[in-house]
Order: structure tokens, then sequence, then C-alpha cells
């Protein structure tokens, strides 16, 4: 499962793909079982650029029965810095902020590591 | 301290101008992210995990309580109200909005700061001794040259597309507090056998990813030929310097390459071309210097009455004035850290409203002048030992009195992977569980001098290579893990670090470092730091504290 990330040009903050539109929670985020189907929205994404800055997917695994990053920075950049946990998207609280900031097993994000690659 | 003129400020006022234009057309569509990124990061603009993030250039980590208001103002307006000084005595905010950025630098420019030359391939800004103009040690006022520096840098045009980032040092002490043998150029201030003033010149110094201890190529450079003899090294560089891989583009790598005896002939024999003629006429140096004239002190006596009651009935104080409080040249002054490492706190954090109360106290009590070190302290270089009592309870009331200057829970740490969008690992954590760990006064001051440098990556921004105890964040295999290196120095014995053994998971740092502490406490001699500890003993002791279980 993947979802689609970027930072929105405006302000930096944190966004996520969702049917056509940028939400700021990683909890409404799109899921892409389908390569071809998240592959394409971020091929779309790439032409926002006054929306926002280096669109790329993120691969997702299964948190107590929610969604989350499998890479740790991915689950940083959806909760906010985890030294100050009333800053970023975490403050707001919920069970998907509960299963990201309990959520183990951490890897490279993939596609950040794609995204360095083709630099 | 140095004041802008005109020149200066128009100078700002049209470069802020200049970047709200670029963002407005970034924003209509009219520049790329491309084309707009390399115009940003001139601003010290970058886009990290979160947000944007600002890195303001503190020049030789000097402020007056103005600028520190101002601060302490755009962290409350544009960020979530606090800043994070850095190891080249930056202030960063980390939740800037690009819409704000051209105001904020409006605001920066209304007292005299800017975020001009904190990125990109250029002269970044010059580190100096923060005890400069206070501590007895010094053989001049190394701001003068600093300064000096800073106005030939600042965007010259030969110099600002170099092969890489380049970072310059000045001290004027025995003891190094710049960290100069780790820059790309450290500049001591020496004094000839006739009396005259100059430079050692230490070059091809460096951390990162090929960590290298700098090396003299002029023993004794005459002081008013620095920067004729600079720009031919900038020279020598910008023309042999490798620009097809960043990470082969620092001069270390060059001096490294070429041998320091060859970079040094072809200094020389371009300094010999150039002759003096891009020199400072003396007129020039004393316009500088005048900026820097003494502060005007009191005539006291060296013990103060007041001070030395204040400490027999408080505890407190008495540790505060043991760890914080060093001497002054000025009989009855001291100089007051301003501990920035409370334990269990961020690093190098502070908030607008510990901002503030510094920069009261250093109108009250310290005359208008604020330092920041690179080890991510402050510091208000000229106080009364009367008032110490009374700067200490203003501190300690803001959170901000922590005696703990030089020992183990004064630690740098890098933003890492909490916020840095290069980092492989966190930082801040480590740097609190092992100050909680240590979070005993008695104990910390037991142990002594120990350096603790965590960096979340090999670009080595927490100094990892030359803490007593460095600590580097790895990716292994998607988990975080720390690398541990022993015997580093950033100071006039400055070394790289030794490698302890195989990296350790976050769970076990600060419990190795307990055991590092431990080793140390059973072996050391006399009156040995935990460096000089293990440069007797070598790693062996430590390492098998530490990985015993292994075994």
């Amino acid at each position: 499962m993947r979802a689609l990330t970027a930072n929105r040009l405006i302000d930096g903050e944190v966004v996520f793909w969702t049917d056509g539109r940028w939400v700021e929670r990683f909890a409404e985020a799109q899921l892409f079982a389908d390569d071809e189907a998240g592959e394409a929205a971020e091929a779309h994404a790439k032409t926002e650029v006054t929306t926002v800055v280096e669109p790329y997917l993120i691969d997702l695994i299964d948190a107590e029965g929610i969604w989350a990053p499998l890479s740790y920075r991915e689950r940083i950049r959806a909760l906010g810095p985890p030294n100050h946990h009333d800053h970023g998207k975490q403050a707001e609280g919920g069970a998907v902020v509960e299963a990201l900031l309990n959520a183990h097993g951490a890897a490279r994000s993939t596609g950040r590591v794609n995204l360095i690659k083709r630099k | 301290m140095y004041q802008y003129d005109a020149i200066d400020k128009d100078f700002l006022a049209d470069r802020s101008a200049e970047f709200r234009g670029q963002v407005a057309r970034r924003l209509a569509g009219e520049l790329s992210e491309d084309q707009f990124k390399p115009l940003r990061l001139m601003n010290g603009l970058y886009l990290q995990l979160h947000a944007y993030m600002l890195r303001i250039a503190i020049p030789y980590g000097s402020l007056n309580p103005t600028q520190m208001r101002k601060l302490a103002e755009i962290s409350r307006t544009y960020d979530k109200g606090y800043g994070h000084f850095t190891t080249r005595t930056n202030l960063q905010f980390h939740w800037i909005k690009l819409k704000d950025a051209p105001d904020i630098l409006d605001a920066l420019a209304s007292v005299d700061m800017h975020a001009i030359q904190t990125s990109g391939n250029c002269i970044r800004n010059v580190t100096a001794d923060p005890y400069a103009g206070a501590t007895a040690e010094e053989l001049d006022d190394p701001r003068v040259w600093a300064e000096a520096i800073r106005q030939w840098s600042t965007v010259h045009p030969e110099f600002s597309w170099l092969p890489r980032k380049f970072k310059i040092a000045v001290t004027a002490s025995v003891k190094d507090r710049t960290a100069a043998r780790v820059h790309d150029i450290g500049l001591a201030i020496r004094r000839g056998r006739d009396g005259a003033l100059g430079f050692e010149v230490m070059v091809g110094g460096g951390l990162g990813r090929t960590p290298y201890v700098g090396s003299t190529i002029r023993e004794f450079l005459p002081a008013k030929r620095l920067v004729s003899y600079l720009e031919a090294i900038l020279r020598v560089y910008n023309r042999l310097g490798r620009r097809d891989n960043s990470n082969k583009a620092r001069i270390k790598i060059l001096v490294a390459t070429l041998g320091a005896e060859e970079f040094a002939r072809q200094v020389e024999a371009e300094w010999e071309k150039a002759g003096d003629a891009s020199d400072l006429p003396d007129t020039e140096l004393a316009r500088i210097r005048a900026a820097f004239a003494p502060t005007r002190f009191e005539t006291l006596t060296a013990r103060s009455e007041a001070f030395e009651a204040a400490k027999a009935t408080s505890p407190a104080l008495a540790r505060f004035a043991r760890n914080n409080l060093k001497p002054h040249k000025q009989p009855g002054y001291g100089i007051v850290e301003v501990s920035l490492k409370a334990i269990g706190a961020t690093p190098g954090d502070a908030n607008a409203e510990q901002m503030e109360v510094v920069a009261d106290l250093a109108e009250r009590y310290g005359q208008g002048d604020i330092r920041v070190t690179h080890e991510q302290n402050l510091v208000l270089p000229h106080v009364k030992l009367d008032d110490v009592a009374a700067v200490h309870a203003a501190l300690a009331a803001a959170e901000l009195a922590t005696p703990n200057m030089g020992l183990v829970s004064d630690i740098i740490a890098c933003p890492g992977l909490d916020y840095c969008a290069l980092a492989n690992a966190r930082a801040i954590p480590i740097a609190q569980h092992i100050a909680e760990r240590f979070a005993d006064p008695d104990r910390a001051e037991a142990v002594g001098e120990l350096k603790i440098k965590i960096s979340g990556c090999i670009n080595a921004c927490g100094h990892h290579h030359i803490g007593h105890i460095g600590i580097l964040g790895v990716d292994k295999k998607g988990e975080e893990f720390y690398q541990l290196t022993l015997g580093g120095s950033g100071a006039e014995d400055a070394a790289v670090g030794q490698m302890l053994g195989p990296a350790l998971p976050a769970n076990r740092v600060a419990e190795a470092v307990d055991q590092l502490v431990e080793v140390y406490l059973r072996e050391r001699q006399g009156e040995e730091r935990f460096l000089d500890t293990f440069r007797r003993t070598g790693v062996s002791p430590f390492k098998e504290a530490v990985y015993a279980d292994a075994h």
C-alpha cells in the first residue's frame, strides 16, 4: 500500500494527496493498493508546481489495523518533531496519530531515496 | 559592536526587496523550483521535514539586546516561539512559511541582521572566540579581523560560487574556543618576535564525510596582509577544487590531495603574483577597530565581597560560579556562560521568553553584549562580580542557569531527524537521555570536563568527530543506530575521534556513555580529564566495558 506526499509550496506544510486535492492529515490520505494508480497520481502531482514541492510516493505498513508510513522519517513528517509533541500534526491527537506514534518497523523512505537518486 | 552604515542598510533593504520579488514570482509560477531553490538558499531558506527553515547569520556570534529581542519577536510572530542556536553560532527557525520569509527578512534588516551567505558554496559566517574583548588570554580582539573578513567576503563576486561552502575561524587565545583547526581556514593570532601582530594560518580542516585537522601553511602572516593571503588561498581553491563530486569538493580534499606543502607553495606563488592591492588600508582597519574599542569598565577590586557572601549562603550560586563563570581581564568582572542545555531540554534551543531574559540581563548588567558559542550556549561577556548573584537568579528563573558548562550534560546536538531533511537518525533524544542520566550535578562535576557531540548524519553539524565522546546517527537497514568515537577534540589539542566499535541501538547509547565514564573514573590518574585518560590508555578498556556483553 502507498500514499502520495509532498511539502506545500507556500508554507512548507507536509501534505498528502487524496482524490485530486492535497490535505494536511495523513489520516485523510488516499491509499493506493495499485502501483499504476499511485504513479499516475504522482505524475499528475508533479505538474502542480505552484502548489507543492517534490511529490513522492511512500510505502505503508499495517500498524494495529491502521495504515502507517513504513519509514521512520515519513512517520515523523506525518506527526511532527518527536522533541515537541505539541508541535506539528501530532498535537491534534486521534487514533491515526496514536497508531503512527506506536508503529514499529523502520525502513528507508523509498520514495525519498528515489527522489535523491534522480538528482 | 560594529554598526552598519547607510550603505549597509540600503543594501539589506534592496536584498530583502529582491527576495520579495523572487518569492512572488515563484508563487505565481514564473520561477520553477529548480530556478528558485538557489535563490532561497542564498537567503538562508531551506525546505525541511515539517516546514521551511530560516538560518539567520549572527556574525562571529555577536548580538546586541535589540537584535535578540527582534529574534524573540520573529519567533513569536512567524514561528512557534523558539529558535535553535547552531554550532556555526547562527540561529535557525524551524517553522517558517515561504510567504512570510520576505517580511522576516525586513524585520531582520530593521536591526541590521540578515540570512545572507548562511547557505550556498560561498564564505559563510566567520567564527570568533566568544570571549573576545573579555578574556585576558587574547593577544588581540579577534572580532576586528572577523569583521574585516565579513566585509571582504560578503557578496564577493569571485568567491560566491566556490566548489563548496567555506568556513573561517579566528582565535586570539592559546585556549581555542572556535574549533579553528577543523575549519576550512583557521586563523590564530600570534605575536612575532618583534612584537608585531600576525596569524598562524591553518588550512584544510573540516568534519563531515572526511574529517581532517587542518595543516599550518604559514606560521606567521603579517596581520595587515590578511586579505590578500586569504584571496590567494581562495583563488587556488577556486581553480583546483573539485566540482565533479560534492563529497570531494571541500578544500580539505584539495589540501590532502596536493599535500599541505605543495598547497602552501601554490598559495605563496599566487600571493606574490597578486601583491598587496587587496589588503585593507590602515585607515579602514582603524575604522573597524574603533567599533570594538575596549568596553568602559569600572575600577573595582578583584574580589567582590557581596559575591563571596552570596556564594557562601547559596550552594546553587557557588556551583554556578564554579562552572559557568569564567575569568575576565578586568578586576571585579566575570564572563557568564548562559546554558542552553537544561537537563532534558533540546540542546541549543531558546524560547522567546528566554531570549528576552538574556537581552534584558545584557542590557542591565552586561554592557549590552551577548555572544553565541559554537557549543550552542550564550555568553554575557562583561558582568560585574557584584551583579553575578542577580544575573544567576534571573537566569535560573528562566531555566538558563544549568551549571554544566563543559560537563557531560553540555552536549552539542544537531536538529537531526526531528527536523532535518538530510538526517538519518535523531540526535536530540540521545542528548536528552544522556543529560538525564547525568542529571546529578555532583556526579557531573566529579566527572569533570567531558565534551559529547552528536550528529544525526555524516555531514557532522553536531561536530561528532571532535567530541571527547562523539556520537553519529546512522541508518542501519532502516533502524536508528549510533556509532561512537572517542578521543576527538576541537580545541587547541584538536584531533579526530577514534571508532569505539559496532554501532549501538538508540536505547543503548546513554548506558554506553555511562560505562565509558565509569572506565574513565576507574582509570584516571591525578587531574586527568576524560580525554587525557583516553589518550593515555587507548581505546581498549573503554571498548571492553561497552561491548562486554558481546563477548
